[in-house]
């Protein structure tokens, strides 16, 4: 599997899901192509249509990123901004889990947030575990996903994933 | 040699299970409330609810339900668990991890929540982790999940903690030390003479807490307390004794002494943003709130109640009791009129000025929290400042209106 697109933002170290999409929004919007107007609203008015401008845009952050609560609005507004894969140094345990379980690839690459900038051309190839710059010729190795996990992101997600499988094989 | 978790997830996955394996379970409990079931629901799809015993479903993130959306949305949970026969708890019951301690947790139970605060119930050795409405879905639909058994990093808090100074601080302390990611995907173990004499309420704000370290559980062992807080909730039947092993693993261990326990304040905006209160006493607050699953219990209460007896408080005060159980208990022992008279707000249990729903502060307003969370926007504004502490720090901060260190008072 292989993702090319530009770097749409590098966002800091312990961006919490509340940054993401407000909590208040929850209770009132199901209809997650609407809540992705909201966000990053907090920090960042122009996210959602620097997205929509950009194919495949590339989201890079430091670590901890989606921190905080385990609202799965989080990855989901990012998946409906457009937002091609997440880039980070590290992710909060639940927002990885979340990303996978509805298909929004999530690739945790060592300093990756130190070495990238915003506009970037990368190209993410997912089963050598190597991310490249367009720009400037550099590569960042990380660790290849499990194979069950890179399944996930291929069905779409953990209930296609399930259902094609019929249930928990164990 | 298995640490608690590892004791679980082996006894409920019929494996011989270590930290780094990944096993598959059955799940006692699965419940989500109306910020994450709606989304479970549409997740769920043409699929059945497989154990409808093992689901139940919470109105209490915004509750009672502030707008026509949020009704309609609660009427959709409504619909869903009146199709199921699942337990259903309206607004004004309380917040979930609240009454999932009082009626549903116990030793060796699997309990995922779709909320992150889930990791509450280690306190009475469930294995308790929060999780996104996709997979309260699957489990809706399977029955199981999967999950990697965790390292563990073992807490140990020694000695007697100082007057009015309480678990919150203990934990605030901790994460001082191993910070925001510190503990990210591991389960914190909590020990040491001083939890031993802790009740299960005050435990459950350590293990509350736990995700704000990263954590994916936070566990307590079961012991007499244990017991006899589910014998007080008449569920004698479901207690287990439950310890690590003496010879367990560990990936890392934290030695606190509790006599060097202060009151801690967590700043703006982070969690681990935490200093001691005698570096913040005089900083003005304009709203107190004592409240949330993480100190809203009725312990809290009567902690807040003995400092604010006979005071009028400065700041605008609003208090919220985590359950029906807890508004009662805080209502025979006289609690709810100390609390009126200092000038207090009371809510209908539920979550109430945590999530900013319900409740929201003003442009560039400053509140003083018991919650466990103080992120940019989360009180409902933007550009308002959420400081964190403990019960008894902010019922004597909200005396003078000022953050007030709670060692210097009387009571």
């Amino acid at each position: 599997m292989r993702i090319e697109g530009k770097v749409v933002r590098v966002f800091p170290s312990d961006t919490n899901t509340d940054e993401i999409i407000a909590g208040k929004y929850k209770y009132d919007e199901l209809d997650l192509h609407k809540l992705a107007r909201h966000t990053f609203e907090s920090l960042d008015t122009h996210f959602y249509d620097d997205c929509k401008r950009l194919k495949d845009p590339i989201l890079v952050a430091g670590a901890n990123f989606g921190c905080g609560s385990s609202r799965e609005q989080a990855p989901q507004v990012l998946k409906a901004c457009g937002v091609s894969c997440v880039i980070a140094d590290s992710f909060a345990r639940i927002f990885y889990r979340n990303g996978f379980n509805i298909g929004l690839p999530l690739v945790e690459c060592e300093s990756i947030s130190n070495n990238v900038t915003q506009d970037e051309m990368l190209n993410v190839d997912f089963d050598r575990g190597v991310i490249r710059s367009e720009n400037r010729n550099a590569e960042y190795r990380f660790k290849p996903i499990p194979q069950f996990m890179q399944e996930l992101l291929e069905r779409g997600g953990l209930m296609q994933y399930l259902d094609a499988r019929g249930g928990f094989t164990d | 040699m298995k640490t608690i978790s590892e004791k679980i997830l082996s006894k409920r996955s019929g494996v011989d299970a270590a930290s780094g394996d990944i096993v598959t379970v059955p799940v006692d409990l699965v419940f989500a409330h109306d910020g994450t079931l709606p989304l479970a629901i549409q997740e769920l799809g043409g699929h059945s609810v497989k154990f409808p015993e093992s689901v139940v479903a919470f109105c209490d993130h915004a509750s009672p339900s502030p707008s026509e959306k949020v009704s309609n949305v609660q009427t959709l949970m409504r619909q869903f668990a009146h199709a199921y026969g699942l337990d259903f708890y309206e607004n004004g019951d309380g917040i979930c991890h609240q009454i999932v301690l009082e009626r549903y947790a116990s030793p060796y139970k699997i309990i995922v929540g779709g909320d992150s605060h889930t990791c509450t119930h280690g306190a009475l050795g469930a294995f308790a982790t929060g999780m996104g409405s996709t997979d309260v879905a699957s489990i809706m639909a399977y029955g199981k999940t999967w999950l990697k058994v965790p390292e563990t990093v073992h807490v140990e808090v020694s000695g007697k903690l100082p007057k009015n100074v309480h678990s919150k601080d203990v934990f605030l302390e901790l994460l001082s030390q191993i910070t925001a990611d510190g503990a990210t995907y591991k389960a914190l173990e909590f020990y040491g003479d001083t939890v031993d004499a802790m009740s299960v309420e005050s435990r459950a704000t350590l293990s509350n807490m736990a995700i704000e370290a990263g954590a994916k559980v936070g566990m307590c062992a079961a012991d007499k307390k244990v017991e006899a807080y589910l014998a007080h909730y008449g569920r004698s039947n479901e207690f287990t004794p439950l310890y690590a092993d003496k010879d367990a693993i560990y990936i890392q261990k934290v030695r606190i002494r509790a006599e060097t326990i202060v009151p801690m304040i967590a700043k703006p905006h982070k969690v681990d943003n935490v200093v001691p209160v005698t570096e913040l006493e005089g900083q003005e607050v304009d709203q107190v709130c004592i409240g949330s699953c993480t100190n809203g219990r009725i312990e809290d209460l009567r902690a807040a109640a003995r400092i604010l007896d006979g005071h009028r408080s400065k700041a605008r005060l609003v208090i919220y009791p985590a359950s029906r159980d807890v508004l009662l208990k805080a209502l025979k022992e006289g609690i709810l009129e100390t609390l009126l008279k200092a000038g207090a707000s009371i809510g209908p249990p539920g979550c109430g000025f945590c999530i900013g729903r319900t409740v929201a502060l003003g442009d560039g307003e400053i509140a003083l929290s018991t919650q466990n969370r103080n992120f940019k926007g989360r009180m409902g504004n933007d550009t308002s400042f959420i400081y964190l502490s403990s019960p008894s720090t902010a019922a004597a901060s909200a005396i003078g209106g000022k953050i007030t260190d709670p060692r210097g008072l009387e009571r």
